[in-house]
């Protein structure tokens, strides 16, 4: 299952991507959400994307509305992955069409039960 | 007091959580005790606050703790060579994670800027805030300042009092 | 032999690393207790044997355990899901289904640590419940350090990370300071009491009990025991949730197991002559579409 780390700084695409890698996903990365955009009209078909905010040329925000504007992606689940941890802003993000929100920093574990949230990792059991 | 709501307590607990989940090894975040030593090749990265409260939140070490923190970040091995772009990018980035959690705890948050990294931080604004910290023995100095100039003149006058 | 500083610090660092989860000094008693089940699986006298045969010639799967039993338990929202699921798309409908708007839905969840487990149920609740019903839920514990922050319901950003889902999270929590609290109307529905499984029950009758992780920690004569009270505490056709790996061990006469969509629960076996109404009664039929739209999506590999 393929997914797109979409986040301008590379440390955190590769800390993303690694854990990704991790539950057996397959991580794609892009440094804003125009660059991500031209991944998917690419043909990039994701089943997750991981979305920062902030960044530059087009924030996260802008990134899900665009793609929630395409019904040939509504497949796609989209997790914001970010520092933006107002109430408020959690709620824009999820009103824009955002499935998920992680906010940073955030550890492994967290990072798999939000993808257990979201139907995307099996449930952990330790018999 | 400072003009907003976020005080020393707030900005280590922020802080600490950002070592304790992203940063493994090297110790928990403490208190640092004593003067400061001088910084050798100083290294300083901060994001800006833009909107009702503008200012900014600044993160300052030497050159050789950042580059264990980006090893460390990157989970890369004790002895890795960290490339510039890496280093700018990983002290950018913890400094981001702080900012964006200092910045929720605003009474009127407003937006974030992009992180930057120099050697100097920019020379305006007024402190609110200064936290002398130390990871595993090293000075990492956390502040807090305000570039708004109305808050700036309420801070200046409170100090005079 | 109990827990030396040296192997309580082994401990407490591998958690560190591994989790962010800081055991300060002062939490030796929750690392001899989560690490009990682990040594008497291993044949081995106590958890001093167990830390220090991990430090020896301990696997990954054995650190990655140990870090489990002293995390996931106290610290994970919705742990495991399928018990959530089976609460929100069955169990709770049906009861309003045959009890009225007005019903009155009382919980037990025993061994509740640090309060996430009740509030996960009381936010569950509240997402399938009309305003009208009330559920009240009693949540226990040994220690009276858990429990204090439990009551106060404080948690720290990488706490409200680990499996809360953002819907949730909106609704429920408020900002104080750095760090989360949930809401005070949430916090209404949970009353949380000191409690030992070996003294005698709190009063019933319970719809619906959480008894998870907690019966690996005593032998077969005191599981057994612990679970024949139980029984008697349970309304009629009331549910028991155990962890995800554990079974009702053996007392298979006595509890049967019934499927509540994905997931499974347990309900007290009676005669079957007079039909006691059950809100386990036809739970295999789904008829409610999922509330929280996350939890609806799956299934996309």
């Amino acid at each position: 299952m393929r997914a797109l780390v979409i986040d301008d700084s590379r440390a955190m695409r590769r800390i993303v991507s690694g854990i990704l890698k991790d539950l057996g996903l397959e991580p794609y990365e892009a440094e804003h959400g125009q660059a991500a955009l031209a991944l998917l009209e690419d043909g990039l078909d994701p089943a997750l994307a991981c979305v920062d905010w902030n960044m530059p040329v087009m924030d996260g925000l802008t990134f899900v509305t665009s793609v929630r504007a395409r019904p040939q992606w509504r497949s796609m689940t989209l997790m914001m992955v970010t520092t933006e941890s107002e109430q408020s802003q959690i709620v824009r993000a999820l009103a824009a069409g955002a499935h998920e929100y992680l906010i940073k920093p955030f550890t492994p574990d967290a990072m798999r039960a939000k993808l257990e949230i979201l139907g995307l990792v099996r449930t952990e059991t330790h018999a | 007091m400072s003009p907003i709501a976020v005080g020393e307590r707030e900005i280590f607990e922020i802080a600490r959580e950002v070592f304790d989940a992203m940063i493994p090894g090297g110790g928990a975040l403490e208190e640092w005790h004593g003067d400061l030593p001088v910084q050798h090749e100083p290294l300083t990265a901060w994001v800006a606050f833009h909107g009702p409260f503008s200012g900014r939140a600044v993160l300052s070490s030497e050159r050789g703790t950042v580059d264990d923190l980006a090893s460390a970040l990157l989970g890369l091995g004790p002895d890795a060579v960290v490339g510039d772009e890496d280093r700018l990018d990983a002290f950018g980035e913890i400094a981001n994670m702080v900012g964006g959690n200092l910045k929720s705890l605003l009474p009127f948050p407003g937006t974030l800027g992009l992180p930057e990294v120099a050697a100097e931080p920019p020379a305006d604004g007024v402190l609110l805030e200064k936290l002398r910290l130390s990871w595993g023995g090293r000075p990492i100095v956390i502040t807090l300042w305000s570039t708004d100039s109305a808050a700036a003149a309420l801070s200046e006058g409170s100090t005079l009092q | 032999m109990s827990l030396s500083a040296e192997s309580f610090e082994h401990v407490a660092d591998l958690v560190l690393r591994r989790s962010a989860i800081r055991l300060a000094p002062g939490k030796e008693y929750l690392v001899e207790t989560r690490l009990l089940g682990m040594a008497r699986e291993r044949g081995l006298a106590d958890v001093e044997e167990l830390v220090r045969q991990v430090r020896a010639s301990g696997t990954e799967a054995d650190r990655e355990r140990i870090v489990e039993e002293l995390t996931t338990n106290e610290t994970s929202w919705f742990r495991d899901q399928l018990p959530f699921e089976s609460l929100r798309e069955h169990v709770l409908p049906r009861i309003v289904a045959e009890r009225g708007p007005a019903a009155r839905v009382r919980v037990w969840s025993a061994a509740c640590s640090t309060g996430q487990e009740p509030y996960s149920i009381a936010m569950t609740a509240a997402e399938v419940l009309p305003p009208t019903a009330s559920v009240e839920i009693l949540a226990t514990d040994l220690s009276d350090q858990v429990l204090a922050q439990a009551r106060s319901g404080t948690y720290s950003q990488l706490e409200i990370n680990r499996g809360m889902p953002a819907s949730m999270m909106v609704r429920h929590l408020v900002r104080s300071g750095a760090q989360w609290q949930v809401n005070p109307d949430l916090r209404r529905s949970v009353t949380f009491r000191k409690h030992n499984l070996l003294d005698m029950l709190p009063l019933g009758p319970f719809d619906i009990v959480f008894l998870r992780n907690v019966l690996i920690y005593f032998d077969v004569a005191v599981k057994h025991d612990i679970l024949r009270r139980v029984a008697r505490v349970m309304a009629p056709g009331g549910v028991l949730v155990l962890g995800s790996a554990e079974t009702v061990f053996g007392m298979d006469g006595e509890w049967s197991r019934v499927q509540a969509g994905r997931g499974s629960l347990y309900v007290v076996q009676r005669p079957a002559t007079g039909a006691v109404p059950s809100v386990a009664t036809g739970m295999t039929h789904t008829h409610r579409a999922a509330v929280v739209p996350a939890l609806a999506r799956g299934g996309q590999e």
